[in-house]
């Protein structure tokens, strides 16, 4: 039943429709909707579809960037700048390693990270290892999540999980993709996961912690 | 137009053509030629051919001298010499062995102030002959001249062997710095290959390469640093990439020797601009004379990395866009090079229906060579099997196109378009940011100079359609092809055309688009299929 009172804003979200998606999202609130539930059975069905077809090939770029910012939108809309974020699963630190100014892989896992309810702290591109590495601990995230696209990072990608163990946050996850890191294996890169797609990093997270 | 079927050993090939070209010219853009001794004038009598279908032109004087007459009853010709005049079926008695180098008898129209060349060279020859070498990551390009003249003498083109290290400049780059065994090997593969289109031009042609004294070349810095064997590490950081990389060439005994020139031969590498602008836009700017005017004017050289160039009347604003190797048919699962059998136009005139070009009309066509993707893209946008957005409409689930056409199962896919969308939207972007910083607008542009294989087949209509060139009106585009050798030509000919290239150099101001803050915004815009804003 939920879902055909979704359907609209779960239609338009995998459409990319951006005026359509907050269209449908302001209707469910007038209509007495949490933003809780809105996030839950609307957002994340609609991410769970996004990531069916993406397997597929069904997808892409530019219709994954059109759903991002359709998302941002209606995320922006329900949580608005100053009041109460809502309740994360965890805390995710990601960043393109210095000399990789390449960002676009990494906005997807954002989007998908974000949709799922995951508290994204970017690092930005072109960022040392350092700054990613405190930054994660500062922010008690429990992943540090690296996209590179070209191959010279590789050596900055393996310091990154000493640096957490000095620092006594061993246990906190590192995962890598990207087209240059995924050919790689999680051995050889000394991360716990290297993930072929935005969703499988996500699919990770949901598992292992 | 006519055919022409070959035959040889257990080989066969068909190819169309106009009437009036000798049988050997036919062949020389094909896998399957004659071997020759002399110029194409009948002197040496190699490239004898069996007539076995169909007619021409009367035995010439010479083949009545090369060959007997009980050879020439049995239809026996030179392939020099004989001019088919309609189908034929032939069989080559006297195949040349197989060669990486082809040649593709393009016209060049040479400026006149080039043909009295004014080099002066410090070594002494009968008849000094020149080389100009455009190294491109995919393939390389080469011409002979007669450097007393001024002459082109002949062409060759073939495939870069470093393609075995990577197909991308960034893998070979990647590949150089784990060893210096890799790092040698891949320059002397080029050498190799520049070796084996010397021999094949002085096997086949009959010119005396090791008179030749002067060789210029031309790249993207990554290949002219990899053939140098100079820093080539150094473009691994992208710190360097708006920095002068030198790579001269250390020149040695040993190099002349396996490139079969004269010993004293002079190697210039004409230096890059910087880490990420080769001297191969440098050319092709001194070759489309872009720096000459007052006039805006815009230069694109389409390849995996595009490079842009533009000529604001004082500077010149240059930038390189990695938009990947859909322009050049590659990575696409229909894609093939512009070569025999590549569908290179698609027009849909007549409402619905799309109509196909394939280059020498080879049927069933073989693939879509960049210019043929890019119309393809265009009318399916056109006709609304396609949106904006790269989704196909016809129907829930869709997500691929099959041609139209007999006998093939082309078809383009979500992937495909994706490619196309990331490509276009790279070049447009780079475009768009080079107009900013001039300040200028698209409509300003008085020429818009379209380069690189690409550029030769386009279609312009369909580029401005899809968002890959700016969208103002066609009487200022001209379509180029390689301008990269032209420019290495002119280079090779004359010293003022070097003093030329010097003053360009210090005009040059470099853009480098991941600095550029709103780029992702602008990427973004131009990833959808429609005209470029005018702004």
């Amino acid at each position: 039943m939920m879902g055909s009172v979704m359907q609209p804003l779960i239609s338009a979200l995998l459409e990319g429709e951006r005026v359509g998606a907050l269209t449908a999202t302001k209707r469910l609130r007038a209509e007495g909707l949490s933003r809780e539930r809105i996030i839950t059975e609307g957002i994340e069905i609609a991410m769970a579809a996004l990531d069916e077809k993406c397997t597929l090939e069904q997808f892409n770029l530019l219709e994954i960037m059109l759903v991002g910012r359709a998302l941002s939108a209606v995320v922006d809309f329900l949580y608005p700048e100053g009041s109460q974020p809502p309740k994360t699963k965890g805390t995710v630190a990601i960043a393109s390693l210095h000399g990789d100014i390449h960002d676009i892989g990494k906005k997807i896992v954002i989007m998908v990270l974000a949709a799922n309810g995951y508290r994204i702290i970017d690092c930005g591109k072109d960022c040392p290892v350092d700054k990613l590495v405190n930054t994660a601990v500062n922010e008690g995230a429990m992943a540090v999540m690296v996209s590179g696209l070209i191959t010279s990072v590789i050596p900055q990608v393996r310091q990154i999980k000493a640096a957490l163990e000095e620092k006594g946050q061993g246990n906190v996850k590192v995962l890598a993709g990207g087209a240059a890191l995924k050919q790689v294996s999680a051995h050889d890169l000394q991360v716990d996961y290297v993930a072929q797609t935005a969703f499988d990093g996500f699919h990770f997270l949901k598992e292992k912690l | 137009m006519p055919l022409l079927t070959v035959q040889a050993n257990s080989d066969e090939l068909s190819i169309s053509f106009t009437i009036g070209q000798c049988l050997r010219s036919i062949l020389d853009s094909t896998t399957m030629r004659v071997r020759s001794g002399c110029r194409g004038t009948g002197a040496c009598g190699l490239c004898r051919i069996l007539i076995r279908q169909g007619s021409g032109n009367l035995p010439t004087r010479n083949e009545h001298i090369q060959l007997s007459r009980e050879q020439l009853a049995a239809g026996i010709r030179l392939a020099c010499q004989f001019l088919p005049t309609e189908d034929v079926v032939v069989e080559l008695l006297n195949p040349a062995p197989p060669s990486n180098w082809k040649s593709l008898g393009q016209e060049i129209i040479r400026p006149a102030s080039l043909q009295n060349p004014s080099r002066t060279f410090p070594v002494s020859t009968t008849s000094p002959l020149g080389i100009a070498v455009d190294l491109g990551t995919t393939n390389i390009s080469l011409a002979l001249y007669d450097l007393f003249t001024g002459k082109r003498l002949t062409e060759r083109h073939g495939i870069n062997p470093q393609a075995i290290f990577g197909a991308d400049v960034m893998t070979r780059l990647v590949a150089a710095a784990e060893s210096v065994d890799i790092a040698r090997k891949m320059s002397s593969v080029i050498f190799a290959a520049l070796a084996e289109a010397f021999q094949d031009i002085g096997s086949r042609e009959g010119y005396d390469l090791r008179q030749t004294i002067y060789l210029a070349v031309v790249g993207n810095t990554a290949m002219l640093s990899l053939l140098t064997g100079k820093n080539h590490g150094l473009l691994l950081n992208p710190e360097m990439w708006e920095k002068m990389i030198p790579c001269e060439p250390d020149q040695s005994a040993d190099q002349a020797v396996q490139l079969g020139t004269h010993p004293e031969v002079k190697l210039e590498v004409i230096p890059p601009l910087a880490g990420f602008v080769g001297s191969d836009l440098l050319a092709g700017v001194l070759a489309m004379h872009l720096a000459e005017h007052s006039d805006p004017a815009l230069f694109i050289d389409f390849g995996t990395n595009t490079e842009i160039a533009l000529w604001d009347g004082h500077q010149l604003l240059v930038t390189s866009a990695a938009g990947g190797p859909a322009f050049e048919g590659c990575g696409i699962s229909c894609g093939m090079p512009a070569e025999p059998g590549a569908i290179y136009r698609i027009t849909d005139q007549d409402s619905d229906a799309l109509t196909f070009a394939v280059i020498d009309e080879i049927s069933p066509a073989r693939g879509l060579c960049g210019s043929g993707f890019v119309d393809l893209v265009a009318c399916l946008c056109n006709n609304g099997t396609i949106s904006a957005t790269g989704k196909f409409l016809s129907g829930a689930g869709v997500t691929e196109y099959v041609l139209p056409l007999p006998a093939t199962a082309l078809r383009l896919n979500k992937r495909d378009i994706d490619m196309m969308q990331r490509a276009k939207a790279a070049v447009a972007t780079g475009v768009t940011v080079l107009l900013e910083k001039a300040g200028l607008r698209a409509l300003d542009l008085h020429r818009v100079c379209l380069a690189g294989a690409f550029g030769k087949y386009i279609r312009i209509a369909s580029a401005k359609a899809i968002g890959l060139v700016p969208n103002i009106d066609e009487k200022h585009f001209e379509l180029c092809g390689n301008t990269a050798l032209s420019g290495c030509e002119d280079f090779l000919l004359s010293s003022d055309v070097a003093s030329r290239l010097e003053s360009l150099r210090s005009a040059a101001r470099l853009i480098n688009l991941s600095k550029i803050p709103d780029f992702d915004e602008l990427f973004f815009e131009n990833l959808f299929f429609r005209p470029m804003t005018n702004g």
